[in-house]
């Protein structure tokens, strides 16, 4: 069995070609700059042979349909027919309270896709053309949609409701969902995998750190809480977005900057966490060379970053009534040692205890980085959303057979 | 791993897609004249990913437009509009030119020629852009003026594709004052007010169709009201704040309407009420004194420093005219 795996966003298209019967990856790749100029496709073969394709990529659909192309060419291509893909799996943003799983899309499922628009409106709606593109150019193929706030539909009502009045929740549907499911459902059950422990019960926080950013508690196999809410701003400071800010700054400063919904959105956004503090970069790799020169406010946003990042861990070990498994993923959680020694440091009190010569010198693989005599285990699970979103389309295809 | 292989997309196309894969209608537009309606345009175009010629007289106006649109972007970026990468984009995207062959390519051309001082523009030096235009661009490419009052037609009348032409007005009241307004002239044929639709909805604007009749809507509306808070003013019913904050508070307006004018451009208005008032012949049209003594003595607005108000370089409000009335 083959299954494509779209991810589509507002201007570009990243694609996985899995080969079913041993996870292998036949082709990958991906679309950027849809709509502008300069776009085009990047693709990377077997061997690792990186190719450029540029041109004209107006929207999403002439993207797929490239892509398509590129897979079934001579040069490039690894399969002869578009037969042989037996499902695509679309990552979708948000499914509101509408979807806890994946699901088959249907006319009623896009219509609900559509229905979360007002709450997601940069996300939805590219990943609705990527499902209407495939629907036009491979009539017929199943296509299944995961959602990345589906896995946190299993919060209790305490944990996603905002202390704000109840009837905005029933007018808007205002309370908290959280993102990037798909990886905490992976990392947290492949943990227990690696661990060889029952997934059914434990106590796990998955830390999904990278230029995005959440941690999520996940009880007996279910996320009980997660630091992203109704946006993706809450929570953790992130490469440029702020976190958790005390909403009556945002009302003094649209008082005193004279900001619009537009600004403050962007203020929030695109000008905050690590690039607005360190007024270096968002990127990690450039904000550690900075603190090698000893640039003060690079330093300051790090010790930020990674302090959020330790609030979370302690308060959700306290949600969760105890903890077993600490688990690190993303691109920041699997590279970067010293956020994971500062998140672990000082932490005995609670069962942590981390191996710290071992967690400088491991990187981007799966690993257990605390000591043997530590309570709670401290690993590194590389994230494979791609993975998830494939195998969940196996899955409910093979239920739908 | 050997190094990045480039190579064209078009050849892995396979048709399926019914939609003909055209190069994407406004990748490239120009503007003839960069004063503040033209760079607002340019801003807005560029912003929006387009490539955008402009045309200026001399590689003097084009540094100093250059450095006001810079600026323009750097004030976005220090309050939270804009980032440093975005502005880099767009301004790699503006193309300045002294020569109407640059426009060879483009879809649409707006011409965007300064008001004098007297706020008058030039008809002859317009249609002869327009002419120029013609002999460059394709035959299918839209030719606009930027304007609130009836013209178009006129503009029109010499060219071979009279149907490509169109009027717009961009109001510049307020960064979200976002409605264009497509004015259709006598040859304006369908088509090219269906392409502008689409080229409004590119840029974020919500477009609104208007039948060619001086003043638009927007200013018409606008400038009726203005004249009554002058007659207002004059006759002392109340003070300048007041009639500010009337305007402000009670009808929810982001400035009041002497502010407003300001920033619209007093010759804006009072050539556009002359317009009216001769076209509609209703002395409510007529400016009023207090206009006309702003207009006479050049105090134009913002852009001048002075208008109902005194500006600082930054066009900042430092007072009001007091000298005024």
């Amino acid at each position: 069995m083959k299954i494509l795996v779209l991810n589509c966003g507002s201007s570009s298209i990243k694609y996985k070609l899995y080969n079913m019967e041993d996870l292998s990856v036949l082709a990958q790749g991906g679309i950027e700059k849809i709509g502008l100029k300069g776009s085009f496709l990047k693709l990377t073969l077997p061997n690792d042979q990186k190719v450029m394709l540029e041109g004209e990529i107006l929207e999403h659909r002439a993207g797929i349909e490239y892509i398509m192309g590129v897979l079934l060419s001579k040069k490039y291509g690894c399969i002869d027919s578009l037969d042989e893909i037996d499902a695509i799996g679309h990552r979708v943003v948000h499914g509101g309270e509408k979807f806890n799983s994946s699901v088959l899309i249907t006319d009623e499922v896009i219509e609900k896709v559509r229905e979360c628009i007002d709450i997601a409106p940069l996300h939805n709606p590219p990943n609705l053309k990527g499902i209407d593109a495939v629907k036009e150019l491979m009539p017929g193929k199943p296509q299944v949609a995961v959602f990345d706030t589906a896995f946190h539909q299993t919060m209790p009502d305490y944990a996603y409701m905002y202390g704000l009045p109840y009837s905005l929740y029933e007018k808007y549907g205002i309370r908290r969902y959280g993102f990037h499911g798909t990886s905490h459902r992976y990392v947290s059950k492949r943990a227990c995998e690696f661990l060889n422990v029952p997934y059914e019960s434990q106590r796990i926080i998955t830390a999904h750190i990278g230029n995005g950013g959440s941690v999520t508690a996940v009880k007996n196999g279910k996320s009980i809480d997660t630091s992203m809410g109704m946006t993706p701003v809450e929570g953790l400071m992130m490469g440029t977005r702020s976190g958790d800010v005390d909403p009556g700054v945002i009302t003094f400063l649209m008082d005193k900057e004279h900001l619009g919904s537009r600004g403050v959105s962007l203020l929030l956004n695109k000008f905050s966490g690590v690039l607005g503090i360190s007024g270096v970069s968002s990127d990690m790799r450039e904000l550690e060379t900075a603190i090698d020169q000893n640039n003060e406010r690079a330093i300051l946003a790090l010790k930020m970053y990674n302090y959020r990042i330790k609030k979370y861990v302690g308060s959700y070990t306290a949600a969760l009534g105890g903890l077993d498994i600490l688990v690190f993923t993303g691109g920041v959680g699997e590279n970067q040692s010293s956020t994971r020694e500062y998140v672990c440091k000082n932490m005995e009190y609670m069962g942590i205890e981390l191996d710290e010569e071992l967690n400088a010198s491991v990187r981007s693989k799966e690993v257990i980085i605390s000591k043997p005599t530590s309570k709670v285990k401290v690993v590194i699970i590389p994230t494979d959303e791609e993975l998830t979103i494939a195998r969940d389309t196996m899955e409910i295809l093979q239920n739908k057979e | 791993m050997g190094e990045l292989i480039v190579e064209p997309i078009e050849p892995y196309g396979l048709n399926i897609s019914s939609v003909k894969k055209n190069k994407p209608m406004f990748s490239k537009i120009g503007v003839v004249g960069a004063g503040k309606d033209g760079r607002a345009i340019i801003n807005l175009t560029a912003s929006a990913g387009m490539e955008v010629v402009f045309m200026e007289d001399s590689q003097e106006q084009i540094d100093i437009v250059m450095n006001k649109l810079s600026k323009n972007l750097d004030y976005k970026i220090e309050n939270w509009g804009l980032t440093q990468s975005e502005k880099r984009g767009i301004i790699n995207r503006i193309i300045p030119t002294l020569d109407y062959e640059t426009f060879k390519g483009c879809d649409l051309v707006i011409e965007s020629t300064r008001y004098s001082e007297s706020g008058r523009r030039n008809l002859l030096l317009r249609k002869n852009i327009f002419k120029k235009l013609e002999n460059i661009l394709e035959p299918t490419a839209i030719i606009a003026t930027n304007s609130s009052t009836v013209i178009i037609s006129e503009l029109a009348t010499d060219l071979e594709h009279k149907e490509r032409c169109m009027s717009i007005y961009f109001p510049v009241v307020h960064p979200d004052a976002r409605i264009l307004e497509l004015v259709n002239g006598m040859y304006t044929s369908e088509e090219v007010y269906s392409k502008m639709e689409i080229f409004a909805k590119l840029i974020g604007y919500i477009p609104h169709k208007v039948s060619e009749s001086n003043g638009n809507v927007s200013l018409r509306i606008f400038t009726l009201m203005l004249n009554e808070a002058c007659q207002i003013l004059l006759e002392r019913v109340t003070s300048f704040k007041n009639i500010e904050e009337t305007f402000s508070i009670i009808y929810g307006q982001r400035f009041g309407v002497f502010r407003t004018a300001d920033i619209v451009g007093i010759e804006r208005i009072v050539t556009t009420m002359e317009s009216m008032f001769n076209d509609f012949g209703d002395p409510k049209y007529k400016p009023n004194p207090l206009l006309w003594k702003l207009y006479r003595s050049q105090q134009l607005g913002v852009r001048t420093g002075k208008g109902f108000y005194i500006y600082d370089e930054n066009g900042n409000v430092a007072g009001e005219n007091k000298s005024l009335y």
